[in-house]
């Protein structure tokens, strides 16, 4: 067996390996196994995908360009090198027998053969030297691609319209930067690689087969062919088995996932015996599909080695007898069996690696298309400031907006907030009192109308200037990971540890930091879990008080936190709502009760405004819903 | 280990048909260059053309045995793995229905799905590769050397020799990598942190403008993964390389030496190829284990998280000798369910969650729980169905302390509606049977009716309608009626609703109590509340504050005597509402 079939196990083996890899990162993601059926995947336009990749990789080219000159050359030698091996082994055989004719015995010595076993090993000593090269170049090249790729990708996040995060599950996007590249730095690294030394090893041997002995090489070629029809049958049934292994995958997530959520439903309802068995029916499915699949997939490197081994059978005996009718010598003989080996191993791998390369190119694509996203509208050139200092009067004037243009929520929808005035929000679940915050904040642009910030349009200021005025608290209470005090002081990091403190006083939390290990210095980890929501929120609204903005938009929370942090929220959102004007999707009754405007949602859009008294007055959405909801 | 071990036990038989399997493939292999060898070696001696046919028999022999050996090696692994990661999911699964609630939540639903699925996906993993990549080492070392040393004895003192200095060198190497491989790790979970939140994050992250400095912070991470996956890649490569290069000496030492031996009669010239091919099969076989061996640690951590759940000892078991429950008296005014002196104390907490509680839920009647968020009250709940074990004191189920019951017998008597509405996919019937499998049609519909769920009715497939898993196709107010109508149709002593009422809107809410009323008359009732107006006129409230009893009587005493519930009162309705529910009560109190 040669090198080259080393080199090829080996990068079967270290696939195999990043395969684990992905599976748990992924595992950790939530989402279960590495999917097989992701081999399915192929890119709708190859050509243009591969294009693009050559250009992202400008600057990188000479890499390129070394490595396939290095296969080339390594390839030249490693086809060199048998052809070598026989003449020296014919080499020492005629010296032997000439030995042995002489009565004499033999030993390789410098003249006698050992300069030649030199050469041989120089031979080989050139395959690795640009092997190395190859390897070394290759090492970097694909992580480069891919950090470039991935800078691309963080950057265009910035300008990616909110819709797009709406529209997409976190971890769809996560899993485009990580897996999908991850995927494709494993195919540049090992699937190019051993497609072009798969290539040039195949045309190679089969070239010296044919310079050995045509009949040889034919039997051989009949086999190959067997072969290679055998391994795209199997790698076919391979992707069916995949996806079938994928669903029942799904399915007993799907049941795992139910089962554990609602374990206390099931014991509750004595159901543990019933619960068990239906995961147990569902794992069985899964280990038989896992089986057939697991089979399949490594079944096809020993049936192509069987069927190379029978070849074997029918070319030795046929090679002996061209030996005794001097057609070969020994070493031709031999060599000739090395260059079976050479051709026949690549041909184990090739069903696979196109498929991998196919699904790596999907890969990329995907990557491409969150790249070829619309992105917002930059800011204009000669952005309008907003008044400074900023008096907070915010007008809604005749806005038109849907999520969907085509289907507009909001058709013309008019209100102001003077400043330091307290607008509430209500509405039933689900009936778009966020989408106000999306304009307010200019997360979303409107169809039509304005929205205007102490009588400028926003829409003629720079994002960011127009949002610098703004402070949210919202229910969903991000805090990112970092110390305590970073995140206070998240809108201004240059703000001093006795502003912080001062925030985190006024925002009813100074205390529980205290009670943390490292208090402000206590790190928050993996999406801060160490911590309650109701916690969580306290520090949201630290974050804003020390921003210090002009106008606010809160979430009041729900039931989700216990009633003295509720009560603590309650206290520090009237410290931070005094003198502001503030926006507040209301919950409690005495909040909405006491705001200057009461702005009433429905289907995405404003279906009434007003004070308490006077929607009330007016006996309509307002008046049912106090009714129903907050009064007895 | 010793888990695998266990797990491994019941495919004793199997296991040793993998191994067998393994070395009749391994023997073939290494047998056809040996026999080829023997072909031309009489080929170019005594050029014998029936010893030729008889070789090239034995060869088609070797090669069909191999084959066949292959085969099934690779059918009994792919089955052995298959099986093992079966019964390891089965066994966390299992062991997981036996946890108490504390013990659960000790691992975290996210972190159980996990070692149910990846990490089991792991385990099963590492098994195929260990039997294909790592036991083919000491096979393939065993017979090339019993081959080349019949061949000539210095030619397997020289394989041995060289399988020994590449073997040390290979686990120097696995050593030093693993650590390598551990670090990747972190960067990778740090990449995908900072992505998470910054995808998680973008609204905040734009209000506070800090779209430059959460990209520096993210291309951070990405040139810092960059960083050590091209160093892991440096590794592979070095390792590639060595690998390739040691072969190369390796070749040539066996030509030379070779040489040297056949010069000597001490074997055939032929030979000298067959002796190269081992050496390189072996090498072969010692990278492909070097490369899987840097992958068994994290497959070790993944079985260690598996055996940590499965031999999870559950704080709650059944007593040796449970008791069987009273059947009761079943007369109005029995005591269900009796708290004396019960404290509950979480684990890792200092103080009582709940402190010496003593109230009696009676049969006819309902008692009420009200108290903050956070006060306990939903402990109390699972106090009755044992999903906790008070610290001190005795809760009781019809007389008999509920740890001298079995669990099953406890649930059989309570009815429960959690306070998240829970429902399984599957059809809305199957959902509703949950606690009675025989449960008719009419019973459904009547509990369904009870429930204030008409709209089973309107839906296309009615009874047969499917449910989503956990129940997301219907609305939060839906799901929790169907999860009240699923408790109901469960025949029960006790019915317990846990703050089932909130998604509901207020007529909903009344409309379902009244019929409630009827329907459980002869049952004890426990309701847990947020709202005030559900509980009105319950004939016991329960005030709770900081897990202790602050108040206990019917509204109108507890609106006279507890202050902690004048306060609860106040916050959620205004004070000519109080007034007006005053006046309406006592109207209602009069009219019954």
């Amino acid at each position: 067996m040669a090198e080259k079939d080393l080199v090829d196990n080996i990068e079967a083996a270290s696939a195999a390996a990043e395969a684990i890899d992905t599976a748990s990162a992924t595992g950790a993601d939530g989402g279960a196994a590495p999917s097989p059926a992701d081999e399915l995947e192929v890119p709708r336009d190859t050509l243009a995908v591969i294009r693009r990749m050559w250009g992202t990789a400008t600057g990188e080219h000479w890499r390129f360009a070394v490595v396939v000159a290095c296969i080339c050359l390594y390839t030249a030698a490693s086809i060199a090198a048998p052809a070598y091996c026989a003449y020296l082994i014919d080499y020492l055989w005629s010296h032997i027998q000439r030995a042995f004719a002489a009565g004499e015995t033999f030993r390789v010595t410098w003249e006698t053969g050992g300069r030649e076993v030199m050469v041989f090993l120089g031979i080989w000593t050139v395959a690795w030297i640009f092997y190395t090269i190859q390897s070394f170049t290759m090492a970097s090249f694909a992580e480069r691609l891919n950090l470039k790729l991935r800078r691309e990708l963080s950057d265009k996040l910035n300008r990616l319209p909110l819709a797009f995060y709406d529209r997409r599950k976190p971890g769809e996007v996560i899993s485009r930067a990580t897996n999908d590249l991850d995927k494709v730095s494993e195919v540049m690294q090992r699937g190019i690689l051993s497609l072009l030394t798969a290539i040039g090893s195949v045309t190679g041997a089969l070239i010296m087969m044919f310079r050995y002995n045509y009949v040889l090489a034919c039997v051989f070629l009949a086999f190959a062919a067997v072969a290679v029809a055998m391994t795209r049958a199997v790698s076919k049934k391979t992707l069916v088995l995949a996806a079938e292994q994928q669903r029942a995958v799904g399915i007993l997530t799907g049941h795992v996932e139910e089962a554990y959520s609602g374990r206390t439903v099931i014991k509750a309802f004595n159901q543990e015996q019933a619960s068990s068995e239906r995961i147990h029916a569902a794992t069985q499915e899964l280990a038989e599909r896992m089986r057939a699949t697991d089979f399949v997939t490594n079944v096809v490197a020993p049936m192509v080695r069987c069927l190379v081994r029978l070849s074997q059978v029918i070319l030795a005996v046929l090679g002996v007898r061209f030996l005794i009718g001097g057609q070969l010598t020994v070493g031709t003989l031999q060599a000739f069996f090395q260059y079976v080996n050479t051709a026949a191993e690549p041909l184990t791998q090739f069903s696979l690696t196109v498929n991998t390369m196919q699904s790596a190119l999907a890969a990329v694509e995907r990557v491409y298309d969150i790249l070829d996203e619309p992105e917002i509208e930059p800011d204009p050139v000669a952005p309008a400031l907003p008044a400074s200092p900023v008096r907070g009067r915010v007008a809604f004037e005749h806005v038109r907006f849907g999520y969907d243009p085509a289907r507009p929520l909001m058709r013309d929808v008019s209100f102001v907030a003077k400043p330091g005035q307290k607008v509430a929000i209500v509405g039933a679940t689900g009936a778009g009192k966020t989408t106000l915050i999306n304009l307010l904040m200019r997360f979303y642009e409107i169809d039509g109308g304005r929205i205007t910030l102490d009588g400028v349009d926003t829409h003629a200021m720079r994002r960011a200037d127009l949002r610098r005025n703004f402070g949210m608290v919202l229910q969903d209470a991000w805090l990112r990971e970092g110390t305590i005090a970073e995140n206070i002081a998240y809108g201004r990091p240059d703000a001093t540890r006795e502003e912080v403190i001062q925030a985190a006083k006024t925002a009813q939390v100074d205390f529980f930091v205290r009670t943390m290990p490292h208090g402000y210095d206590t790190l928050l980890e993996n999406d801060a879990e160490n911590i309650s929501q109701g916690q969580r929120q306290l520090l949201t609204i630290a974050r804003v008080l020390l921003a210090n903005p002009a106008i606010l938009i809160l979430d009041e929370a729900t039931s989700s936190v216990d009633t003295r942090t509720e009560k603590a929220i309650v206290r520090a959102m009237e410290h931070l709502t005094y003198g502001r004007t503030s926006f507040v999707i209301a919950h409690r009754l005495s909040t909405i009760v006491d705001s200057d405007l009461i702005l009433v949602m429905d289907h995405g859009t404003i279906i009434e405004q007003g004070t308490h008294e006077e929607l009330l007055a007016a006996g309509g959405a307002y008046a049912e819903l106090y009714l129903s909801q907050f009064a007895s | 280990m010793r888990t695998l071990l266990r797990f491994l036990k019941p495919y004793r038989l199997q296991t040793a048909v993998v191994l067998v399997s393994l070395a009749v493939n391994l023997a073939g292999v290494l047998l056809v260059p040996t026999i080829l060898a023997n072909m031309i070696n009489n080929g170019v001696s005594s050029r014998d053309m029936d010893y030729l046919m008889g070789q090239g028999a034995l060869m088609l022999a070797a090669a069909v045995v191999s084959g066949a050996g292959a085969f099934a090696c690779n059918y009994f692994c792919a089955d052995l793995s298959s099986k093992v990661g079966r019964d390891i999911r089965n066994a966390v699964y299992d062991a997981s229905l036996a946890f108490s609630g504390s013990g659960f939540e000790q691992f975290g639903t996210g972190s159980m799905i996990t070692r149910t699925l990846g990490d089991v996906n792991v385990i099963q993993q590492a098994i195929t590769m260990t039997i294909q990549m790592m036991l083919p080492v000491p096979f393939a070392a065993v017979i090339g050397i019993v081959l080349a040393s019949s061949i000539d004895p210095q030619m397997g003192a020289l394989l041995a020799c060289v399988i020994a200095v590449v073997g040390v060198i290979a686990l120097v190497t696995v050593r030093r990598a693993a650590a390598i491989f551990e670090k990747l790790q972190t960067f990778i979970d740090r990449m995908n942190v900072r992505l998470r939140e910054t995808i998680t994050g973008v609204r905040v992250i734009r209000a506070f403008g800090k779209e430059r400095a959460e990209r520096e912070r993210l291309d951070d991470a990405f040139s810092s993964f960059a960083k050590n996956a091209i160093r892991v890649n440096m590794l592979f490569a070095t390792l590639d390389c060595s690998a390739f290069l040691i072969m190369n000496l390796c070749e040539v030492a066996i030509l030379w030496l070779g040489g040297n031996r056949v010069g000597v009669h001490a074997m055939q010239i032929a030979s000298i190829s067959a002796c190269v091919e081992y050496a390189m099969l072996i090498l072969l076989f010692i990278m492909m284990a070097q490369i899987c061996a840097l992958t068994l640690p994290r497959a070790l951590v993944c079985l260690e998280r598996c055996r940590a759940v499965i031999d999870h000892e559950p704080s709650i078991a059944d007593p040796a000798l449970p008791e069987k429950p009273g059947r009761g008296a079943e007369k109005e005014g029995e005591a269900v369910v009796h708290f004396s002196c019960a404290s509950f104390c979480f684990a890792d907490a200092d103080e009582d969650t709940l402190h010496r509680l003593n109230f009696i839920c009676r049969r006819g009647t309902t008692t009420a729980i009200i108290g903050q968020t956070g006060s306990g009250k939903s402990t109390i709940a699972k106090l009755i169905l044992r999903f906790h074990d008070v610290s001190e004191g005795h809760v009781s189920l019809l007389g008999t302390d509920v740890r001298n019951l079995s669990q099953h017998d406890l649930r059989e008597r309570v009815s429960y509606v959690p306070q998240k509405a829970w429902l399984f996919s599957g059809t809305v019937a199957e959902n509703l049977r949950y606690g009675k499998p025989d449960a008719t049609d009419e019973e459904l519909w009547h509990a369904l009716d009870v429930a204030q769920s008409g709209f089973v009715r309107e839906l296309p497939g009615g009874l047969a309608s499917r449910v989503a898993q956990g129940g997301t196709n219907f609305s939060g107010g839906q799901r929790q009626r169907l999860s009240i109508a699923r408790a109901l149709v469960k025949p029960a002593d006790l019915y317990i609703f846990d703050d089932s009422f909130s998604a509901l809107d207020f007529k909903t809410d009344a409309a379902l109590r009244r019929a409630l009323a009827e329907e459980v008359a002869d049952a004890a009732v426990f309701i847990i509340a947020q709202r005030i107006n559900t509980i009105l006129n319950a004939d016991q409230i329960i005030v709770l504050k900081d897990g202790c009893i602050a108040g206990l009587g019917t509204h109108d005493e507890l609106m006279r005597t507890c202050p902690v519930y004048q306060e609860i009162a106040r916050s959620q309705l205004k004070a000519e509402e109080l007034e007006g529910l005053a006046a309406e009560d006592s109207a209602q109190k009069g009219g019954a």
